[in-house]
């Protein structure tokens, strides 16, 4: 009987142990449990939220990042918006998603090159026929103003041709922005020249004024000739264009250590720096041109320019404002790029402005005889060299001796030159310092004197050996045949 | 007289009479005889007026002839010929008639005649 309850007791206790035991396990095992769950769900929550801002991210690359880098290689000044997170650049998703703008700007700038490209082939064959047509269309119109007299169909031709450059500037000009050769070959031409050939093809040429300070007969060589008068026609039109329609251009042609310097100044506005250092970049000519960059309607002008100094060693710099209020752009022509021709032999073209330097050179020979009594017996004596008595009813201008500054120019060059000319033949060898000016007294004063005499002489000798060429040619073939017949009829009417 | 220039001209006609080709004188043919006396040019002539000028103080020239050595056309040389005979710096002289011609039907009957009395 005892023995149940202590076994009862014992199994009892032993099951209060173990329950005891059991209890505590179920217990930990309960807590560790809930921070298992609290773990689990902390990481949830927090994997939630990495997807969430993972997500957003991409969202906001696509939705803005990706545009933005897209508009900011046409728009340089656009920022690229960077990461909604603050801390996301330099973790890896950071990274990645550089990656994805690299790759796309990439892209995109390859794909602009390669439209542009097409682009520009598109317009490169476009234009350069109408530029042949246009060359073609002068042609006509030049040979129709030699051969019609009619006032009325002259200055209708005149205007034709002058509208006829403008076109043919504009095309030409688009041409080389595309990358294409200026279109035409010339020879060898004076400086002078293809600055007053750059001059007339735009419209408001009135309004530039050219002052020569070269060395008669300073050349360019033949492959820089076009380029160069496409360079000064699209600085002169920038010039006119930003001016106001009632001042002046003005172009002086100088040289200067290492060739030739053409300056264009214009009164206008100016540029602003930006304008100025984007100018710049473009007329530089080191970056390769997009159409796309060129604006709409596409500015040409300057990337034209940009194009041609880097083809043809020209240099021009736009970069510092001009005396006169606007800009000054200044075209330099190095050395190698120049050459001479005989002024004498071959004359610059009838419209281009004379040189300050040959009035000077003719002038100073003048001179000198007139203290010593005039020498040579020329009919137009009585225009004395001597600047005294000339009968101009202006102010007693004061022959300068210096070469007139470009901002004086105006009226006092233009005195001077009128002033020079009139009696080139008073010029003696009498001794001139310079052996440079003596040699072309040599050659302007020498064979004009025999010329005054001799010219309508001359022009008819010329005329009748013309004559006399054109009838033996003509007889031996009239005469080979019916040539008894002939000497008989003569021989009768001689009769 | 001057070497042809090869190619086409890089300036064109109308800049040397800045666009202007009615003369201001009507008078002006192609074989009028310029000449200028030896007064001093005054100041501000074009320069391609001066051009001419120059060229008048070699001697006396007609339009046409000055044209040909200035290399620009006929009609340009005309508007710069009447504005320097405006200035009284240049004078002109009306071309010399052409001869009258031989009436060629008169000739060929005195030619007859002639045959005939050689053949009586």
């Amino acid at each position: 009987m005892i023995e149940l309850p202590e076994l009862v007791a014992g199994g009892l206790a032993a099951g209060t142990l173990s329950a005891l035991a059991l209890g505590g396990s179920l217990l930990r095992s309960r807590r560790q449990k809930a921070a298992l769950r609290a773990e689990v769900t902390e990481l949830r929550d927090r994997l939630e939220s990495a997807e969430g801002a993972f997500i957003s991210e991409i969202e906001h690359l696509a939705a803005r990042r990706m545009p933005a880098a897209a508009a900011q290689l046409a728009h340089p000044h656009l920022r690229v918006p960077g990461p909604i997170r603050q801390n996301t650049p330099g973790t890896p998703i950071g990274i990645a998603l550089e990656y994805v703008l690299t790759a796309l700007r990439e892209e995109l700038t390859a794909q602009r090159v390669r439209i542009d490209a097409a682009a520009q082939a598109g317009l490169r064959g476009a234009t350069r026929e109408i530029q042949a047509a246009l060359y073609r269309l002068q042609d006509a119109l030049r040979g129709l103003e030699q051969r019609y007299d009619d006032p009325e169909l002259a200055q209708t031709l005149f205007a034709l041709d002058h509208e006829n450059e403008q076109s043919l500037r504009r095309a030409q000009v688009a041409a080389v922005v595309c990358g294409a050769w200026v279109g035409l070959a010339r020879e060898e031409s004076h400086v002078v020249d293809a600055v007053t050939g750059g001059q007339a093809r735009l419209a408001g040429y009135h309004r530039v004024r050219v002052h020569n300070h070269l060395e008669p007969g300073t050349a360019l060589v033949s492959h820089a000739v076009e380029p160069a008068a496409i360079i000064v026609a699209e600085l002169l039109d920038n010039a006119l264009r930003h001016s106001a329609p009632d001042t002046d251009v003005i172009v002086n042609l100088e040289h200067v250590h290492h060739g030739v310097c053409v300056t264009v100044d214009d009164a206008g506005l100016g540029m602003t720096q930006d304008e100025r250092a984007r100018a710049q970049r473009l007329v530089a000519g080191s970056n390769p041109i997009l159409l796309t960059d060129l604006g709409d309607p596409p500015r040409m002008g300057l990337a034209a320019i940009g194009q041609l100094t880097r083809q043809f060693d020209l240099s021009v710099d736009v970069s510092s404002p001009s005396p006169y209020g606007g800009v000054r752009a200044v075209l330099r022509v190095d050395s190698h790029l120049l050459g001479r021709i005989d002024p004498q032999e071959r004359p610059p073209s009838a419209s281009a402005p004379r040189s300050t330097r040959e009035r000077a050179a003719r002038r100073e020979p003048g001179r000198e005889p007139a203290g010593s009594g005039t020498p040579t017996a020329e009919p137009p004596a009585p225009a004395a060299p001597v600047p005294a008595p000339q009968p101009v009813p202006k102010p007693a201008p004061a022959p300068a001796p210096v070469a007139p500054v470009p901002a004086a120019a105006g009226h006092g060059a233009e005195h001077e030159r009128a002033a020079a000319p009139g009696h080139p033949e008073t010029s003696d060898l009498g001794g001139l310092p310079q052996r440079r000016r003596r040699t072309r007294t040599d050659a302007s004063g020498l064979p004009q004197p025999p010329s005054a005499v001799r010219r309508p002489e001359e022009a008819a000798a010329a005329l009748a050996a013309l004559q006399y060429g054109t009838a033996a040619a003509r007889t031996p073939k009239r005469a080979s045949a019916p040539d008894p017949q002939r000497t008989d009829d003569e021989g009768g009417a001689a009769r | 007289m001057t070497g042809r220039l090869g190619g086409r001209p890089l300036v064109p006609a109308y800049l040397s009479t800045g666009g202007v080709a009615r003369p201001s004188r009507p008078h002006l043919e192609r074989l009028t005889v310029l000449t200028r006396d030896g007064s001093a040019l005054p100041a501000g002539l074009p320069a391609a007026e001066l051009a001419l000028m120059e060229l008048l103080s070699g001697g006396a020239l007609t339009v046409v002839e000055a044209a040909a050595l200035l290399r620009l056309p006929f009609s340009a040389v005309r508007v710069l010929a009447a504005d320097l005979v405006d200035r009284d710096l240049v004078q002109t002289r009306a071309p010399i008639p052409p001869a009258e011609r031989f009436d060629p039907d008169l000739l060929k009957r005195v030619a007859d005649g002639l045959r005939a009395l050689k053949h009586r």
